[in-house]
């Protein structure tokens, strides 16, 4: 309606509605500005303030008036420019005087959908509780009546298979004369040994060029200087011709997903590989948002990430939610697996990614019949992503750890586990236990796991959190230099130190593994399943994992 | 010497650790010196045995068990003459321990003071965990031949030698993984060694201390294991031994720092691999260095522009007349009284008749402390104070002829500027006064007189062509349109609307009755009682015309919510007159001297006045050019259908005295365009956004009362042009402002891209919006 006087407020939120609120302290602040000309989402600015002071010092009202008039920092009242907590203020300001405070009250979840357009976001789904995973103990300590093991002194082998580990009576070998030989021209899959904690699949395009660099470079580090063989996949979206020729791709998982981004320069570039690369992840879906399909919003998509891709620039990429030419799951893996196996002559593993879903039994079974299926990888709904409708993000998907479960009990059962190995994914380190998680998993009968949004936090600073912080991914304004392709910000981020960070991360989850084996008595092989080592206070996740109930 | 016999078996079999122990310690403290013990499989043989002065020996044959000399003290001394199980010398206090065998795992596990002669070898973890008591002697292990895995673990103190002689390995003397964990004590070694914890441990060259130490001790120990006549091959060389130390803390430290730098390995591993400049070098040009978060020049996310003027002033946009109100304060504070009051003369001919008393003001209305402070800029003082003021000087006489239509405000403007631009200028009135509405419609209660008189002599000495009396008809019209370059329709609308209600021709329209009170045919109504249908401006001044007559009583009605406002209303309503509304004339009676409505009401009306509008008169007009519902069709400049004929004013739309003006303004500039071929330009520049502004730098008006040019002036919060303040240039932390003084006396503020970094004070305290901060490109 046409207003009959000029409107002030009547429409805006209250500070109090926002989800988080500057505190910015007045007597502190020297004005230089720092904070605002920072904030990613210009969610403070300079603005003015009057203050006026009526003063009466008599014994009778006698009054004085002291006005004063000043430049302040004063936060937005406008849903679009809302702070999001990142803090990068505080970060900038040299005298501590501004802070962002979350407002647990906050009314952002009514008013995210403005213009009609639902909420999207980055980050993971914003549930803080502890997570299952997070719930499970190592409750089976050995003393000195199991052959202890000390995780400083003993030497471990934490180690993992990427490939179909086929039982001597299936390899199709043959004894003659003393002598191993292949039979005919036997098919024997191939595998890899690496460390049971990968870098799960995040693209070029949705990390900028220094964190994606800084990822291989350190992923490069701990195969070549530590010893460490962790392995990261790509995502979707291809990876740099320089790289795809080095010495270091076999460090690497090539992702192939519903979007094909750059596979033509991968393919062109096989005759020019130097080495294998570590596996071929097909992508069926994605934990963290499952049947939302992949979205690179266009203001990231730069020169190099179109021509990494093979995309016209500043275009949306979307990234179906299914393959376009696959009518079946069974048909997808089928086809996939066996095409991608063969553009590497079957050297290299090749397995698909589903999301956590109660049918992923069936994507199992399948994929235990097809001979060339290396693994299968589940993601469950804790997984982090660069951008999402909020409501796939927190109301889709599966929790990990019983689908996990389910799938290796049925393994089991069909006398397969270890041969088609597992690997998890979906909040692992959510709350920072990267290592505990990990090995919970493995106890519960992953083969390994992935972490993506753990590595970003640890090795970058990635500010987002399940309080909605930060989680701006998908707008190219990510305050560290994680997820954006604007040279303005992301050479803020040095890729040395993430390479580094990432270094630290895994060194020390190796060092933190042992520690939780050690005890248990494993050292030579990783406790795959070995659920007799788990409790959880919760009865009814005990029964629904089959695992120890302690209290 | 006397030797105390214990057997490890009696007559019941084999004697328990626990009594084997009961015995020796009682024979001890029966002051037995010498005890030979045949031991079977009891373990802890010999330890706690406190010390006597003399001290006391044991000597085992047989098997002893684990932990012999377990807990040993400083004057026990033990020969075992077999080879001894686990653990020999544990937590070792100070016993001599000579064993002419081997000792399995554990030797010397946590021993802390004494000495372990073995002639044999070691087992397993011997030598682990043993420590350092600065109060004793240090602990010494001495193993003839060598020892098995894990040696040394923990070790933190005593010195332990391993000859090598006869290795059971001889590839590596120390055994698998040695000295893990290790931080003190030192291990003399003679022999190969592979394994040792590096990051526990060194291996060094012996020093002299060393040697000295070493082939000091050997003797005795040679001696105590029956090997003296190895002495000369085990000290015959320096060079021969090697020394484990642990790392110092420094040590430990600086071999971690000693970690490859990832900007090695980037350099050294990395870039060999993927090339120079990492894997998107080829994608990339920009630099490879890391930027700060704060940062200046072309690293800005945003960058400020100083944006003098990109936007209108509320003042100036709503304007209809366009005055830029703004200018004249600025000129104000810059002390140029006369200049400012001056400037509004370019616009307009009658600031004091129109800004300071008729105008309703839209300026003021719009006026941003209106908006947040309820004080706007007076408008009609600044008119007001121009009354005096002279009309700007004429620019050089032209040979065109512009004929204007109507001496009304419109054709007054349109004359005004034209005659300012040197046109020759003829006017043409049908009244015998200039002024059209003004002079007629506005009572002196709002407008004296003499003001209008002052004003419009201001206009007659700028030597237009006035014909007054003259009314063009359909001849003249043609007469005048052939002789002029252009001619100008500013004839109004003075014919008056009514309603064919019944008795309609006994209601009198309100444009008679006030121009007969102009032209001083005051009737008299005294005791009267008057209704007036149509409650807009014009009605508000009828009515209090009315009351000016003697009227009793004025009623004003009209069908809806009434469109008069401002000082009209208010005057009206201070002098009694009320408002009723919605009222649909039904019919007049006359007779009865009662006006009813269609809702069955009635109010009496001595006199009844409609007011409800005018219609344009245009007998005169040829067929040729378009009318638009009785008006004459122009476009957004004023031009007809024929391109010499121009219309402006009522009798085009009805409005303001102050559209009428302003239509005068700009038909006049697009005139003087066409007839000089240049561009025109019609100011297209949006309002300034009041969130732009900051109000809170100015106070409301405290005082009251008087109001003066300079307190106007100093109000003024200058909106989308600079004010000058500074206020910029001191809030810049960063000192990237400054302001520029230009030779034609123009200023700018400009801004150091090397220091600013784009925080954007300068756009959120510029009291007047004149600082953008923009996303840089």
């Amino acid at each position: 309606m046409e207003s009959a006087e000029r409107l002030d407020v009547n429409h805006q939120l209250g500070l109090s509605d926002l989800p988080y609120v500057i505190q910015w302290n007045d007597a502190a602040c020297t004005r230089c500005g720092r904070c605002t000309s920072i904030c990613p989402v210009q969610a403070i600015e300079p603005g003015v303030y009057e203050r006026r002071v009526v003063e009466s010092t008599g014994s009778t009202p006698l009054p004085t008036t002291v006005r004063k008039v000043g430049s302040c920092i004063k936060q937005v009242v406008d849903i679009n420019r809302r702070c999001i907590g990142c803090a990068t203020c505080r970060q900038v300001c040299p005298n501590d005087a501004i802070v962002p405070v979350f407002n647990p009250r906050n009314k952002f979840a009514w008013h995210m959908n403005q213009g009609g357009e639902p909420y999207k976001r980055g980050g993971r789904r914003n549930e803080t509780g502890a997570s299952v995973l997070d719930q499970l103990k190592f409750t089976r300590i050995s003393m000195l009546t199991d052959p202890a093991l000390d995780a400083g002194r003993h030497e471990f082998r934490v180690r993992t298979y990427l490939g179909r580990n086929l039982p001597p009576e299936k390899l199709p070998l043959k004894v003659d004369g003393g002598l191993l030989l292949p039979e005919g021209m036997p098919f024997i899959p191939p595998v890899r040994e690496i460390f049971p904690i990968r870098i799960g699949g995040m693209s070029v395009g949705a990390l900028s060029p220094h964190m994606w660099e800084g990822l291989a470079m350190g992923i490069a580090y701990l195969n070549e200087v530590e010893n460490i063989p962790v392995v990261m996949c790509t995502g979707e979206g291809g990876m740099p011709p320089r790289l795809l020729k080095s010495p270091f791709l076999k460090y690497f998982i090539l992702q192939i997903a519903s979007g094909y981004f750059g596979w033509d320069e991968i393919v062109h570039a096989i005759p020019d590989m130097q080495c294998d690369p570590a596996g071929i992840e097909i992508k069926y879906g994605q934990g963290a948002k499952p049947g939302d399909g992949g979205l690179l919003m266009a203001s990231k998509v730069l020169k190099h990430i179109a021509k990494i891709r093979g995309v016209p620039e500043f275009v949306d990429l979307a990234s179906p939610p299914t393959h376009q030419t696959k009518y079946s799951i069974e048909e997808a893996v089928a086809k996939m697996v066996t095409a991608m196996s063969m553009a590497w002559n079957f050297r290299v593993p090749v397995y698909p990614k589903i999301s956590g879903t109660r049918t992923a039994l069936a994507v199992l079974n399948n994929l235990a019949r097809n001979p060339f299926a290396a693994a299968l990888g589940i993601d469950g709904e804790d997984g982090g992503t660069g951008a999402a409708y909020n409501v796939s993000l927190d109301k889709m998907g599966h929790p990990i750890a019983s689908n996990l479960r389910e799938c290796y009990l049925n393994l089991v059962k069909i006398g397969a586990q270890n041969e088609l190995p597992l690997f998890a994914a979906g909040g692992v380190g959510k709350q920072g236990n990267l290592a505990a998680n990990a090995a919970a998993l493995i106890m519960l009968g992953a083969s390994g796991v992935d972490c993506g949004k753990y590595i970003m936090q640890a090795a970058a600073g990635c500010l987002g959190d399940e309080h909605n912080r930060c989680n701006i991914c998908n707008t190219g304004k990510c305050p560290k230099g994680i997820t954006t392709q604007d040279p303005r910000i992301f050479r803020r981020l040095d890729p040395d130190m993430v390479a580094q960070r990432v270094v630290d991360v895994f060194v020390a989850a190796d060092k933190e593994l042992k520690k939780i084996f050690a005890p248990m008595g494993r050292s030579t092989e990783l406790p795959i399943g070995m659920s007799d080592g788990l409790s959880v206070s919760d009865a009814a996740v005990a029964k629904r994992l089959e695992i120890n109930y302690a209290c | 010497m006397r030797s105390f016999e214990i057997s490890g078996r009696d007559e019941k079999g084999r004697v328990p650790s626990k009594e084997m122990d009961a015995r020796i310690q009682a024979a001890v403290k029966g002051g037995e010196k010498h005890l030979t013990i045949d031991a079977d499989g009891q373990h802890g043989i010999g330890g706690r045995i406190w010390p006597s002065e003399e001290g006391v020996t044991l000597e085992v044959n047989g098997y002893p068990g684990q932990r012999l000399g377990g807990m040993g003290m400083l004057g026990t001394k033990i020969v075992v003459n077999t080879s001894a199980s686990d653990d020999v010398g544990w937590v070792n206090c100070g016993a001599e321990i000579t064993v002419l065998g081997d000792v399995s795992n554990g030797a010397h596990n946590a021993g802390a003071q004494g000495k372990l002669y073995v002639q044999g070898g070691g087992g397993a973890r011997c030598d682990t965990l043993t420590k350092f008591n600065p109060r004793f002697a240090p602990v010494e292990s001495w193993y003839f031949r060598d020892v098995g895995d894990s040696f040394a673990e923990f070790k933190a103190g005593g010195i332990a030698v391993v000859c090598g002689v006869d290795p059971r390995n001889p590839e590596n003397i120390l055994g698998y993984r040695s000295c893990v964990g290790m931080v003190g004590g030192t291990i003399y070694f003679r022999g190969p060694v592979e394994g040792v914890s590096e990051k526990d441990a060194r291996i060094a060259e012996l020093t002299d201390a060393d040697w000295e130490w070493l082939t000091s001790n050997f003797p005795a120990y040679l001696e105590a294991i029956d090997r003296a006549g190895y002495l000369e091959e085990l000290t015959k060389s320096k060079e021969d031994w090697k020394k484990i130390v642990s790392l110092t803390p420094q040590e430990r430290v600086s071999k971690g720092a000693k970690r490859l730098s990832m900007e090695a390995f980037r350099q050294g591993t990395w870039e060999p691999g993927v090339g120079k400049g990492g894997i998107f070098a080829d994608y990339l040009d920009i630099d490879h260095t890391i930027i700060p978060y704060v940062v200046t020049g072309e690293n800005r996310r945003f960058v400020p522009s100083w944006d003098n003027d990109r936007y209108a002033p509320p003042c100036a946009y709503n304007c209809p007349t366009g005055i830029p109100t703004h200018e004249r304060t600025k000129l104000i504070r810059e002390g140029k009284e006369d200049a400012a009051l001056d400037l509004v003369l370019r616009y307009s001919p009658f600031p004091g008749t129109v800004c300071g008393y008729v105008c309703p003001n839209l300026c003021m209305e719009s006026c941003t402390r209106s908006i947040f402070l309820s004080d706007p800029v007076d408008v009609t003082l600044l008119g007001r104070l121009s009354i005096d003021r002279p009309a700007p000087a004429k620019e050089k006489a032209r040979n065109e002829k512009v004929s204007v239509v109507g001496g009304g405000p419109a054709g007054l403007s349109a004359a005004y500027q034209l005659a300012l631009k040197g046109y020759n200028v003829s006017l043409y009135e049908g009244e015998d006064n200039l002024g059209g509405k003004i002079h007629y419609c506005i009572p002196e209660d709002r407008l004296p007189g003499e003001v209008l008189s002052k004003e419009l002599s201001r206009f007659k000495e700028l030597g237009v062509d006035i014909h007054l009396s003259t009314k063009v008809d359909a001849d003249l019209y043609h007469k005048i349109h052939d002789e002029s370059d252009a001619v100008i329709l500013a004839t109004g609308s003075h014919s008056p609307r009514t309603i064919p209600f019944p008795g309609y021709e006994h209601v009198l329209p309100g444009i008679v009755f006030l121009k007969e009170i102009t032209a001083g045919i005051e009737r008299d109504l005294s005791g009267k009682k008057v209704v007036v249908i149509g409650a807009g401006n014009v009605g508000m001044d009828i009515c209090v015309e009315a009351f000016n007559c003697g009227a009793a009583e004025v009623v004003a009605v009209d069908i809806q919510k009434p469109a008069s406002f401002g000082k009209e209303q208010k005057m009206a309503a201070a002098r009694g007159a009320t408002i009723q509304y919605p009222k649909f004339t039904d019919h007049y009676d006359f007779e009865e001297k009662k006006i009813h409505f269609t809702d069955g009401t009635y109010l009496d009306a001595d006199l009844a006045i409609i007011s409800i509008g005018e219609t344009p008169e245009l007998e005169y007009l040829p067929k040729e050019v378009d009318l638009d519902r009785g008006h004459i069709r122009v476009d957004s400049v004023g031009q007809s259908n024929d391109p010499k004929v121009f219309a402006i004013g009522d009798v085009t739309k009805p409005g303001l005295i102050t559209n009428a003006i302003g239509d005068g303004v700009r038909v006049a500039e697009y005139v003087h365009s066409l007839i000089t071929k240049t561009e025109y330009e019609d100011d297209k520049r949006t309002i300034v956004p009041y969130e732009k502004l900051s109000f809170e730098w100015f106070d409301r008006e405290r005082e009251g009362g008087a109001v003066s040019c300079s307190t106007e002036g100093g109000k003024c919060m200058s909106c989308g042009s600079c004010r000058d303040c500074h206020i910029c240039e001191h809030s810049c932390y960063w000192n990237a402002i400054s302001r520029v003084e230009h030779d034609n006396g123009t200023y700018e503020y400009v801004v150091d891209s090397d220091k600013c970094i784009g925080c954007g004070f300068c756009a959120g305290v510029c009291p007047c919006g004149i600082w953008e901060l923009s996303a840089a490109g």
